[in-house]
């Protein structure tokens, strides 16, 4: 029995071994020809991001976001931006994982990410507890900066965005009553559905029904039947864009012509690509309007462009913008310190990025007017 | 010196592969009767809700969370255990494996308790509470030149190391016991075992139930180290990960899922330096063990074949001290 004890041990500390080992390797080599570029701040940054898996989409704009702004800031010359990519997967133990990493063996300054409210979640806490300044790019859901002081975001929660497009659409078709759709088995639409049950009672609608569906599912028959007897003015529906898009489709065969107003996952070129006319009438309020008359804007479309071959979507222009917002505290800070660079970014203020005006309120989350758009003839426009 | 060494980062992944372990042993029980039961991950959900709901609602301590968690889950392992075992096969694995979406569902839909799809958060940090405790007692970790999270982390993961070792030696044990040559008589041939007088149903509920309840403390030891736990926790995915384990190490002795779940958990952390493409590696590596040793990496043959080894090597440096097992 003893003999077997010690067995084990020496397979455990073996393979810790093999852990320890393998893990150690690779230190960030980007800071060689430091002294040559004089007063600028130099720091690592870390970055988590969901570039593996189902949701890797997300994770692949976020990173191009970000290495755009990179060579941008360090091209300046003024804060010199080591980034250190990590992928989560998006799995909280995988982020979590992650982010120790980075704080304890990357000794990054800051961390940009994680991708999911979720893995936020798990990873808020920790960077909060070790000191570590960590900013969402993407984490809408609500309550992730109040995780702690470290924790701030620059991606625009569900409780601006819907409120600021309900409100639109109720000037504009004189809405009073209304139907609530969301999906009831994922964070996001779950989340973003609390927020307009919220607003729309706040709004003083009435709510003539609310129906679930499932992540996966195709037909919407049974939900779309209901809500069509009861004659809606406007239906609220929290999806993400692969349902939602095909919630419209189904809901205009079936001659439901009233406007969908959707959360910020609802926000997608793709709706369009896969609902086509029927796309036509869904509201949303989103941080990023790539058409915008505005010459950073512009700027960012066509490097984007030129550099990954498509057009930048929220999460590229988010994370490009996150990158911006850091590299000011840096310089505001002076120094690569932690804490020096949590309370620079608690002071940024009336920041003028690619999504507008922002500033962080005194919790670390957003204040910014959020862009309220319309699907019109197979393209998003601007809503008045 | 030593605490340089003792990196939060490398801990985290420890108490993970420590947890994973347990989760594999958990299937290994239930594999152990020749039982297929994909219902861990609903297992594990429950221990882990149970616990945190408790923590957070009833200023439970955790230990006492972590318990009731454990006992839930054996409890409906049990329930559920004595309906589905008329079932074999394949068959057992479908409706095990429905048991554990119903469990998510639930846990998606019974708002007012779980909160849904949003998950709980906030649950007591197993680390974190115990320092809190040990510095009501004038405890403070620089006596052992650590910081803060440092200690956090060594304690879960000394923890879960005590955890793991008694769990598997138990297992270990029960092996070599009357219950285990039971199990392995009816994992060779069910008739023959009941011919012999082997109450079948009591065994296999007996397995069926000893893999929920190990699958209800690892779940609720998952809630108090991550601190956050939501329904996708819990889903398919989950219960395939565990199978994996079992599949991947082989699930003929206790070593196997114990070295899958070990080897699976630290690949993709072994493979961060290839950022994207680690879990086609990943994949791969899986694909190329199924096709080599499709009975899993880790068999009898194989065991022997190591105690051959260091036995011999032993007898060479000439510290040959053989004891009895």
């Amino acid at each position: 029995m003893r003999k077997q004890l010690k067995k084990f041990a020496q397979f455990t500390a073996l393979s810790s071994l093999l852990v320890l080992s393998a893990c150690g390797g690779n230190q960030a080599a980007g800071d060689e020809d430091g002294e040559s570029s004089g007063g600028a701040v130099k720091a690592d940054i870390g970055v988590i991001s969901y570039i593996s898996g189902p949701g890797a989409a997300y994770g692949e704009a976020i990173t191009n976001g970000l290495k755009l702004a990179q060579e941008e800031i360090n091209g300046k010359g003024e804060v010199e931006i080591n980034l250190v990519i990590e992928d989560s997967a998006g799995k909280q133990d995988q982020a979590l994982t992650a982010a120790q990493k980075l704080m304890n063996s990357e000794n990054v300054t800051g961390i940009i990410g994680p991708t999911l409210s979720t893995e936020m979640n798990v990873v808020g806490p920790e960077a909060d507890l070790n000191g570590v300044p960590i900013m969402g790019t993407s984490t809408t859901a609500e309550g992730i900066p109040q995780i702690g002081d470290y924790v701030f975001r620059n991606s625009l929660p569900e409780a601006l965005a819907i409120p600021a497009s309900i409100d639109k659409a109720i000037e504009k078709y004189d809405a009073k009553k209304v139907a609530i759709l969301y999906g009831n088995d994922d964070v996001f639409t779950k989340s973003g559905f609390d927020t307009m049950k919220k607003a729309a009672e706040e709004k003083g609608l009435e709510i003539l029904t609310i129906e679930t569906f499932q992540k996966g599912q195709s037909d919407y028959n049974a939900q779309l039947t209901k809500i069509k007897g009861l004659k809606p003015d406007l239906i609220l529906a929290s999806a993400l864009y692969n349902e939602g898009a095909v919630i419209m489709d189904q809901a205009r065969k079936m001659g439901i012509d009233v406007p969908f107003v959707g959360g910020n996952g609802f926000n997608s070129p793709e709706v369009i690509n896969i609902a086509g006319d029927a796309a036509n009438g869904l509201i949303v309020a989103t941080p990023w309007y790539g058409e915008k008359e505005d010459d950073k804007v512009k700027e960012f479309v066509g490097k984007y462009e030129e550099e990954y071959g498509k057009k930048p979507d929220q999460f590229a222009a988010q994370a490009y913008d996150a990158l911006y917002i850091m590299a000011e505290a840096l310089k505001n800070a002076g120094e690569a310190d932690r804490d020096a660079l949590r309370d620079a970014l608690a002071e940024i203020k009336g920041f003028n990025g690619i999504l507008g005006e922002f500033s962080f309120d005194e919790e670390g989350d957003v204040v910014m007017e959020p862009t309220v758009l319309v699907i019109e003839g197979g393209a998003f426009k601007e809503f008045n | 010196m030593l605490a340089e060494l003792i990196n939060p980062y490398y801990l985290q992944v420890a108490s993970f592969i420590l947890i994973n372990i347990i989760l594999g042993v958990s299937i290994y029980i239930t594999l152990s009767t020749g039982q297929l039961s994909l219902a861990n991950a609903g297992f594990m959900g429950i221990g882990a809700y149970t616990s945190a709901l408790l923590t957070l609602n009833f200023d439970l301590p955790i230990i006492g969370g972590i318990l009731a968690g454990t006992l839930l889950a054996g409890v409906f392992g049990i329930l559920i255990g004595i309906p589905t075992l008329r079932l074999q096969g394949v068959y057992l694995a479908i409706v095990t494996l429905g048991f554990g979406e119903v469990i998510r569902v639930i846990f998606v839909n019974w708002e007012s308790m779980t909160k849904g799809a949003v998950g709980l958060s906030g649950i007591p940090h197993m680390g974190r509470e115990l320092l809190n405790t040990l510095k009501e007692f004038g405890f403070d970790p620089k006596i052992l030149g650590l910081q803060n999270n440092q200690f956090v982390f060594l304690a879960i993961f000394l923890i879960l190391l005590g955890v793991t070792i008694s769990i598997i030696t138990f297992f270990r044990r029960q092996n070599r016991s009357r219950v285990g040559r039971a199990f392995a008589a009816i994992k060779l041939d069910e008739k023959a075992a009941e011919s012999m007088g082997i109450n079948i149903t009591y065994y296999k509920v007996l397995a069926f139930a000893q893999g929920a309840l190990v699958a209800g403390f690892a779940g609720a030891l998952f809630a108090h180290v991550l601190a956050y736990i939501s329904p996708a926790d819990f889903a398919y995915h989950r219960a395939v990960e565990i199978l994996i384990f079992a599949v991947f190490g082989g699930s003929e002795v206790i070593w196997g899922p114990v070295f899958g779940a070990l080897f699976l958990t630290v690949m993709p952390e072994v493979l961060r330096f290839i950022s994207e493409y680690r879990y086609m590696i990943y994949g791969l590596i899986i694909i190329i063990m199924m096709a080599v040793r499709p009975q899993g990496l880790i068999d009898v043959n194989i065991l022997n074949w190591l105690k051959l080894k260091t036995s011999k090597r032993r007898q060479k440096h000439g510290t040959s001290s053989q004891k009895s097992m």
